[in-house]
């Protein structure tokens, strides 16, 4: 049995930084639904696999904040598809997104690594 | 509309493009050399719940909870199609319950709750005295301008005296009804006049201006809102008075009678004081901020005690001072029969949603497997309440919204059987309060129902699991159907005393014949008839003219008739016989008389028990003569024969208004407190060729063979004959008589009716609750019948169930009913509140009604097929 919770759960862990890894996957050019999980997946050695019922929904939330649009296109293997392309609007919040997780990896590791010493 | 198909727009693209990902995927498994099932099932599974996904996707367009919402609606209506016999019965239970609400809601608004038309009316009181001749407190010229003088606990006093017809003589004459007050009358209850003024001080003082204030229906219908009526001159029983003001359109007087026109009383305060001569008042005033009736009372102790002083020694011990709020004056007896009514209506209300919420229970258990798929296929918890309450909002909107309907339909029946004497019941409507007030009722229902529907598991081991009884919910369900014949047993025992006390008040003696008799009141205006003379002619001229007339059987006259408490009344004190001692102590109560002419008792047919009645010769004599009722007579002539004996009727009074009368017979005594009322030791004195004997109004009794009808236009013509202008009230003495037995029917047919829906609301709560249980152990009944047991073992476990509910229902009914009718002991007539033959039929009643309703379920139980039913399983 499938619960919905689970799905909004991780919604809410991978909110932001699911945001973050659409905008830089469509940094390269356009692309659709399923083409954006796999470059996630492949890009991170299979560690990071974005389920459908995530990457819909964060897709469709990003488009009503404007820093994606969409529209239909073919794919190479001909088959039609519903691309998404990143926005002038989207590559400032990229920007953004980037200095604030560099950030926090900073800070992180600072954290992690004073701990280490401590040891 | 365009929105919607943009939304239907977006939610196709939705699909498209989660199906072009499914495409693509399996797509790509293909190129990587899986075959294409593979290829597609792992796709599949890869991608997950397609639909949750869709859903969740949607939720971030933000339109979600209106598309629910919808769903919920189609879906609960898909629902309630498929299932209308339940639908109906909610709705129709509700409907009842709800309009049953509303409307007496309404109702009661009007007589509990309702604003009186004063400004702050909480402050206004009624102050005055009581006495055994007239139960309502009254006040008298002789002490109230000293209590106006000297009271201190309110910030004003007034008084109004009686209210007579009076006479606009002008072109179109009419007769109208006017009010006499004080000066300070409207600024003590605080109206103000929508044209023109108040009396002046000078004004109602004895030859001061003439002065009127008009009603606004007079306003409106004489002079259609002119404001250049103020000042006008109008001819008031042909004396010339102004008119200075206007009354608001919902003014009325705090006793509430009719009264199109206000006069200053203009008394001679000087001779009120001395007592002569004095007038019944009737007291108003308004508190001072603060005090309250009880302060107020103390304080006035020893302005009662003053005018203690001024009533005649035997009375003192029966007069009493009371204030009370102009509320409670207005409504001194309806209070009782409205409070009764709120009572009924709380039981009807709780047995239907007693019922609502068990046909729901039995609904939400029959459909916990669908639940349980529903939620299997995602659909939250949350979501699944919220379905469930759309359901019941639905449910209880159409029920509020029939109900609503059913009220209007009721409020007009109401209105149309009410009796005159339950006040401004005709201007009850359904107001907005009242039906803000049904839909609180509506959605507290819906709210109520629908968690008691939605707390229901909804696990996996619903779809694995035998539906089965959920073992507490099917007690509760009991229970309600329990509590619910007891209830109905409630109503139903109150519904029956009050047939039986009806029929009893229907079916008495009322010492009279009452067949056959057509009645004309007629009453004569002060400016054609001023003198008793001129009166008395037209009274015998009148009675001259019909005696003759066709099918004329019998006349008479008289002031008043039985058996109406409508009569002149005095004490038995002053009662006193030539040669024996008076008695000294108390009053002895009241003794009711009437003035008629010697054909009186034949008309009426109430027999002469001793002596010979009145005799034609004695309507010229100078003597004064009377006749006792039984019940007079054994009182002041206890074991002697009182024909021929001497008496006087009012000692104490100067000697012109107490003659020394001869008893020249005794009659039966005739009912004449009402119909429910006792009967007073009544006289009848003659009503002579004297003026003395004659006032201004009479009732001419007419016997006669002819119909109604006829002998009516017949009496009509006449009178107009002698006087064109004159009102006559004509009736037949059967009308009248029926006339006083609306109060009591229409309580019993309030009661009835309150009766029926309960025993109806009841049975459909049993026969839901036992089909239910039926249903539920269809697989046990055919197991059972397919190891042998026979029809009449089924029929006995069925009965069994129901006689569980059943018995308990109607012990806990008679015990409740018990302590409850004793409510109705003051609406009851000859019948015991504990009357052993009402609670017999109706528990013998209720038990056959609740068979009934078991036996339909227990008959489907008794043709289970065997072989079907544990098939199903």
């Amino acid at each position: 049995m499938v619960k919905t919770e689970k799905y909004q759960n991780r919604i809410e862990l991978l909110q932001g930084t699911l945001d973050m890894l659409i905008l830089e996957a469509l940094r390269w050019g356009s692309m659709h639904g399923y083409g954006i999980a796999q470059g996630i997946r492949f890009k991170s050695d299979e560690v990071l696999q974005v389920e459908t019922g995530s990457l819909y929904p964060a897709l469709h939330r990003l488009e009503r904040q404007g820093w994606v649009k969409s529209k239909w296109g073919v794919t190479e293997s001909n088959q039609r598809a519903k691309f998404y392309e990143i926005t002038k609007k989207g590559k400032e919040q990229l920007v953004a997104e980037q200095e604030r997780w560099q950030r926090m990896v900073q800070a992180i590791g600072a954290v992690m690594g004073a701990a280490r010493t401590a040891e | 509309m365009r929105f919607w198909a943009r939304w239907e727009r977006k939610k196709n693209d939705l699909r498209a493009e989660l199906e072009a990902h499914l495409r693509i995927a399996t797509e790509e498994r293909i190129a990587r050399g899986e075959s294409p099932e593979e290829a597609r099932t792992a796709a599949v599974r890869e991608m997950g719940n397609s639909a949750l996904v869709a859903d969740v996707t949607r939720s971030t367009w933000g339109w979600q909870w209106l598309e629910h919402a919808l769903q919920d609606i189609r879906y609960a209506v898909r629902g309630f199609g498929r299932n209308p016999t339940f639908s109906f019965t909610v709705v129709l239970t509700l409907m009842l319950g709800i309009g049953a609400t509303t409307a007496v809601f309404s109702v009661v608004d009007r007589i509990l709750f309702r604003n009186l038309p004063y400004s702050d009316s909480g402050r206004l009181v009624s102050v005055g005295l009581t006495a055994p001749i007239e139960t309502q407190e009254f006040a008298l010229g002789g002490f109230y301008y000293e209590w106006q003088d000297n009271q201190k606990p309110f910030v004003s006093l007034t008084s109004e005296i009686a209210t007579e017809p009076c006479d606009l003589t002008e072109v179109n004459p009419v007769r109208l009804d006017c009010a006499h007050v004080e000066a300070n009358f409207l600024p003590t209850l605080g109206v103000a006049p929508i044209a023109g003024r108040n009396f002046l001080p000078d004004e109602d003082r004895p030859n001061g201006p003439k002065a009127a204030l008009i009603s606004y229906a007079l306003w409106e219908k004489r002079f259609q809102l002119d404001r250049s009526a103020v000042g006008r001159v109008i001819r008031i029983d042909g004396h010339p008075i102004q008119i200075v003001g206007v009354l608001p359109k919902d003014f009325e007087m705090p006793r509430l009678q009719a009264a199109d026109i206000l006069l200053p009383q203009a008394l001679d305060v000087a001779a009120e004081r001395r007592q002569s001569p004095e007038h019944v008042m009737w007291a108003f005033a308004r508190l001072k901020p603060g005090v309250s009736i009880e302060q107020a009372t103390a304080e006035l102790q020893p302005l009662f005690e003053y005018s203690l002083r001024l009533a005649p020694a035997p009375f003192r011990k029966e007069v009493h001072l009371r204030v009370r709020s102009l509320r409670d004056r207005q409504f001194h007896d309806v209070h009782r029969a409205a409070w009764m009514l709120l009572g009924l209506v709380a039981a009807v209300l709780l047995i239907a949603c007693a019922n609502v919420a068990s046909l729901l229970m039995a609904r939400g258990a029959s459909r916990e497997k669908e639940q349980a798929v529903r939620a299997a296929l995602g659909a939250s918890r949350l979501r699944l309440t919220r379905q469930a309450l759309t359901e019941s909002f639905i449910l209880s909107l159409a029920g509020g919204i029939a109900g609503c309907l059913f009220a209007a339909v009721l409020m007009r029946l109401f209105v149309s059987l009410a009796p005159e004497g339950l006040p401004s019941l005709s201007e009850a409507r359904i107001d907005l309060r009242i039906f803000g007030f049904t839909l609180a009722v509506s959605l507290a229902c819906a709210v109520f129902f629908g968690l008691i529907s939605a707390t229901r598991r909804t696990g996996l081991e619903s779809l694995t699991q035998r539906t089965r009884l959920s073992s507490s919910r099917a007690l509760l369900r009991q229970c309600l159907v329990t509590a619910q014949i007891a209830m109905s047993l409630v109503l139903l025992a109150g519904g029956a005393l009050l047939v039986r006390s009806f029929w009893n008040l229907q079916t008495q003696n009322l010492g009279m014949n009452a067949e056959n008799i057509v009645t004309a009141a007629i009453s004569l205006g002060q400016t054609s008839y001023p003198t008793a003379e001129s009166q008395m002619a037209f009274f015998q001229q009148l009675q001259h003219n019909l005696r003759y007339g066709p099918g004329i059987a019998m006349l008479a006259m008289s002031d008043s008739l039985p058996p109406g408490g409508d009569h002149r009344d005095q004490i038995f004190a002053p009662i006193h016989v030539e040669g024996k001692p008076q008695i000294t102590s108390g009053t002895g109560g009241t003794v009711a008389w009437r003035w008629v002419t010697s054909d009186y008792f034949s008309a009426l047919q109430i027999p002469i028990v001793q002596g010979s009645g009145f005799a034609e010769e004695e309507l010229s004599s100078s003597g004064n003569f009377v006749v006792l009722s039984k019940s007079l007579a054994n009182r002041i002539f206890p074991g002697q024969d009182p024909v021929g004996q001497q008496l006087h009727l009012h000692s104490g009074a100067p000697d012109s208004e107490n003659p020394l009368c001869t008893v020249v017979g005794v009659a039966a005594d005739v009912k004449n407190g009402g119909l429910a009322g006792g009967e007073e030791p009544e006289y009848y004195r003659l009503r002579r060729n004297h003026p003395e004997d004659w006032d201004h109004s009479a009732v001419v009794i007419l016997k006669t063979n002819l119909p109604a009808s006829v002998s009516e236009q017949w009496i009509r013509s006449q009178v107009a004959s002698l006087d064109p202008t004159l009102p006559v009230d004509v009736n037949t003495l059967h009308e009248e008589v029926g006339k006083m037995a609306d109060q009591p029917r229409f309580e019993m047919m309030l009661v009835g009716f309150f009766a029926c829906t309960g025993i109806v609301l009841a049975m459909v709560g049993l026969y839901g609750v036992v089909s239910y249980l039926v249903v539920q152990r269809t697989a046990e009944i055919g197991l059972r019948m397919a190891v042998g047991a026979s029809r009449a073992d089924i029929l006995r476990l069925v009965l069994r169930g129901a006689l569980s509910m059943i018995v308990p229902g109607i012990l806990a009914g008679i015990a409740f009913a018990f302590v409850m009718t004793r409510m109705l002991s003051s609406l009851l007539f000859n019948t015991g509140t504990h009357d052993p033959a009402v609670f017999c039929g109706v528990t013998v009643l209720l038990a056959l009604v609740t068979l009934l309703a078991t036996f339909i379920p227990a008959r489907s139980a008794m043709y289970v097929n065997p072989t079907v039913a544990l098939r199903s399983e």
